[in-house]
């Protein structure tokens, strides 16, 4: 995957420590073309889910059209985000502003 | 001790399958420069999106070569296809660009609802989209058998 990008890439990104610092929410789309048990065992395999985490994930995605799927750093967030998308899951990156 | 590799072989329907191959051939070809499921990346600078999407095209250029070679001689001659620890996950992936693909240029005629329930009536398509959901139903069965058969001893780790 595309490296990560270096801290001075962020120089001109205003209050960069601030940014670092946040934490970033991976939100799963729902799609009409991806099984279900291709769903959970990519959500197994990617994020280290277990086989009841991984189903209750899949059905909220499927159910509500969105599942928040990890939440933590920047970085390792655009790291799940890229993986899932290399399993052509819908993956998109959120600010997590609920805290 | 040795770890037995895990191989699947399965028998398939030459007079059905190998019709199959052109579309997904068709459809290899036109996911070389673009991605199955275009992705939202609107957070990120334009430098490291450009990045991120071609190294997404670059592997899913490698799953789709490691699914159409799935159809080497052994499949021409004996109608058989096998997985194994090596190719099960491109494969997988890469029969998710195509179903996907496929939804985008060749079943939209269906909806989305038909493509997710699998409910159409195959008698009422014509002969172009009977194919292709032909196809689509075709790949979606081999996700399921590698699933099922390699996920907790391959997929999995």
């Amino acid at each position: 995957m595309p490296e990560p990008r270096a801290n001075t890439r962020t120089e001109t990104r205003a209050s960069t420590e601030t940014q670092l610092d946040d934490a970033w929410r991976v939100v799963v789309l729902n799609d009409p073309v991806n099984l279900m048990s291709y769903v959970v065992m990519v959500f197994k395999k990617v994020l280290g889910f277990n086989e009841t985490k991984a189903r209750k994930h899949m059905l909220e995605v499927h159910e509500q059209g969105r599942s928040v799927v990890w939440i933590g750093v920047r970085e390792t967030a655009e790291a799940h985000v890229f993986t899932l998308q290399q399993w052509h899951l819908t993956a998109v990156l959120e600010p997590d502003e609920t805290r | 001790m040795k770890r037995v590799e895990k191989r699947v072989e399965v028998k398939l329907s030459l007079p059905v399958v190998a019709p199959l191959l052109d579309i997904i051939r068709e459809l290899s070809r036109e996911l070389e420069k673009s991605l199955a499921a275009p992705q939202a990346l609107h957070d990120l600078d334009q430098e490291f999106r450009g990045a991120w999407i071609g190294e997404l095209l670059e592997g899913q250029q490698e799953d789709l070569r490691g699914l159409l070679s799935l159809f080497n001689a052994q499949f021409f001659s004996e109608g058989v296809v096998a997985f194994d620890e090596k190719n099960a996950e491109p494969i997988v992936r890469a029969c998710t660009a195509i179903r996907l693909q496929l939804r985008e240029r060749r079943l939209k005629v269906l909806g989305d609802e038909a493509l997710e329930t699998g409910d159409v009536d195959m008698a009422g398509l014509d002969e172009t989209a009977r194919k292709a959901f032909m196809c689509y139903l075709f790949l979606a069965t081999v996700q399921e058998l590698i699933i099922q058969h390699l996920d907790s001893t391959i997929i999995g780790r």
